[in-house]
């Protein structure tokens, strides 16, 4: 039988998992139970929901909702601590002046070529 | 009444008014609430976004927003068996499942996190090799450049002297384009 081998990118599958036959201790079968239980049941909501015929409106996902409202309302949690607060200086502070810089600079020497007379490049796509 | 005259009577209004327009009430309860410190918010948290508790591990609290929202395991909807009888077969997601964060980052169309069949180091290696190979000898050639010998063009009759509209009478100096 061919040896499957992990590397640090390609973790080995779950129906390959040697602890997945062997090894299963009470706990870790009662875990999966639960999380099975779990699952069974939001199934058997959706289910329910699908296949009702009086129903007329859309199946409204709570966990969609959880996520649509946790992306959005960001700001109530945020906390100016370090960490963030370079982050924000980098992506949102520093950008300004370093792109000044380089535009300026890049300008200004091309300006001086053209005004000096040593710009060799007659035609330009950009300019 | 009572809330009325109690001071957030403002936003319960507001959400009062935007649950009437989306049609889908309980919003205030749906936003996610600050990062549990308690066992028994972590507990409400789990059965909040349908997770076991043990399971449940919200981000690492250091004001970056994310609240109590739950860290799941960052594998993208690539590697979910395309054989299982889900939901929504397209999203690969059961109807409730809790979402993660980058969701929309793991979907088929975008980001494929699955494991590689060549370790990452490797891959590395060989492309940015490739690459850097590559640029050197570009580089080395535009240095050295490695070519026949060219020289002007040479032309007979004394640089084609008549045809470029030389005057007849007058004679030519010599043109003389070899050595002997």
């Amino acid at each position: 039988m061919a040896e499957y081998r992990e590397t640090p990118l390609a973790e080995r599958p779950k129906t390959l998992d040697p602890n997945e036959y062997f090894n299963v201790s009470l706990e870790k079968r009662g875990a999966e139970e639960a999380r099975a239980a779990f699952r069974a049941n939001l199934k058997r909501q959706y289910q329910m929901q699908l296949n009702n015929p009086h129903r007329k409106e859309l199946i409204e996902d709570p966990a969609l909702t959880n996520w649509v409202q946790a992306r959005g309302n960001i700001y109530p949690h945020f906390r100016p601590t370090q960490r963030t607060s370079m982050f924000g200086l980098a992506f949102g502070v520093v950008p300004l002046f370093f792109f000044y810089y380089v535009f300026k600079t890049t300008r200004d020497w091309k300006e001086e070529r053209i005004r000096s007379g040593t710009d060799t490049q007659k035609y330009r796509l950009t300019s | 009444y009572e809330e009325l005259k109690n001071g957030k009577w403002l936003t319960d209004l507001a959400y009062f008014l935007s649950a009437l327009q989306h049609s889908s009430g309980m919003s205030k309860d749906m936003i996610p609430g600050p990062y549990p410190k308690t066992p028994e918010e972590r507990a409400a948290a789990a059965k909040k976004y349908n997770l076991r508790v043990e399971d449940y591990e919200p981000y690492p609290d250091n004001g970056e927003g994310f609240g109590d929202y739950p860290k799941l395991p960052d594998k993208s909807q690539h590697e979910r068996d395309p054989w299982y009888n889900w939901d929504h077969p397209d999203l690969r997601r059961n109807w409730g499942e809790p979402i993660h964060w980058d969701f929309d980052m793991l979907t088929r169309n975008r980001v494929d996190m699955s494991p590689s069949p060549v370790s990452w180091s490797s891959m590395c290696k060989q492309l940015f090799g490739f690459i850097g190979f590559m640029l050197f000898m570009f580089y080395l050639g535009e240095k050295f450049p490695s070519y026949q010998p060219v020289a002007p063009k040479q032309y007979p009759y004394n640089d084609l002297y008549l045809e470029r509209g030389g005057d007849p009478e007058k004679q030519p100096e010599e043109v003389k384009n070899y050595e002997i």
